[in-house]
């Protein structure tokens, strides 16, 4: 496991596993954050070939419609890029919360946990 | 009559509030979320019911920032009732205003090219009671309640 080297525009790690990447997100996604992380998976997906790349938001307290419009978003050009992206750690009350609102991130393939989602990136 | 009523809530005071927040920037949405979630933990809120506030007053305070620029959150301690306390959440601008409230409650509806059109409708359902008032040239007021509950 190593660590992709680091720039100024990261706003979070990313770890590069074999033909799979994994994000912890690990800080508040504030709208400028959310933008800014879009960029940054989309290029980490170019420039490692990635074939998936898992998400952790474990750390995430809130999704809204616009987190979940830009994690979507990035999901279907990861998609047309031959990346899958799998989301993983959803913390109950996001969960609740997302369900109530009637936001269901389908262009996310959603992992029980971490050791599920590894066993995902790793589907043929 | 709900002119009356939007005129009144957008003339209200701060003082009248436990906690205001201005929204002029993107990062006071964040901030809105911030404070929205502290109150609600402050209050005795479960994690499930912080997490609905802080979501509900993301998307007010994002809809106050992209289609009326600038306006306010405020959020209040609400103790009486029988049905034990609450919190109040009122969003309010002096943006264009909403023509049809109707309309822009549809889940789905969106004026705004990247969104889901899903922030009034969710807030609605989040919430335990949601009202709109608004009027063209005005400005917009949604007030929204949400009661704590013990389990
Ligand atoms: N404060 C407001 N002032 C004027 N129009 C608003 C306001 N809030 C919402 N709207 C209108 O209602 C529509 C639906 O809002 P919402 O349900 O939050 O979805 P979204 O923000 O994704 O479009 C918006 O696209 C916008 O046209
Ligand atoms: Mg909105």
């Amino acid at each position: 496991m190593k660590e992709a080297p680091s720039n100024p525009e990261q706003v979070v790690p990313v770890l590069q596993i074999a033909d799979f990447l994994l994000v912890p997100i690990q800080i508040d996604l504030d709208d400028k954050t959310v933008g800014l992380l879009q960029e940054q998976l989309l290029k980490e997906i170019a420039r490692t070939r990635a074939k998936a790349i898992i998400l952790d938001v474990r750390m995430v307290e809130v999704i809204d419609s616009y987190i979940s419009y830009t994690l979507s978003e990035t999901a279907a050009m990861a998609r047309l890029m031959g990346c899958r992206t799998i989301l993983c750690g959803i913390r109950p009350p996001v969960a609740l919360t997302l369900a109530q609102m009637g936001i269901a991130l389908g262009e996310l393939s959603i992992a029980r946990d971490l050791e599920h989602a590894l066993v995902l990136a790793q589907a043929p | 009559m709900d002119l009356e009523k939007l005129e009144a809530i957008l003339a209200s005071q701060s003082h009248e509030f436990d906690v205001v927040v201005r929204i002029a920037k993107e990062e006071d949405i964040a901030v809105a979320r911030q404070m929205a979630k502290k109150l609600a933990q402050e209050m005795g809120f479960s994690l499930a019911d912080t997490t609905k506030v802080a979501t509900a007053v993301s998307e007010l305070a994002r809809n106050i920032y992209r289609y009326a620029q600038q306006g306010r959150i405020m959020l209040r301690k609400k103790e009486e009732g029988k049905s034990g306390p609450s919190m109040e959440i009122i969003a309010a601008d002096q943006g264009p205003g909403i023509p049809d409230v109707e309309l822009v409650l549809t889940k789905g509806y969106t004026t705004y090219e990247r969104s889901l059109g899903i922030g009034l409708s969710g807030v609605k359902r989040l919430m335990d009671s949601f009202a709109i008032y608004s009027a063209p040239g005005r400005g917009t007021v949604v007030v929204a309640e949400k009661r704590r509950r013990r389990f």
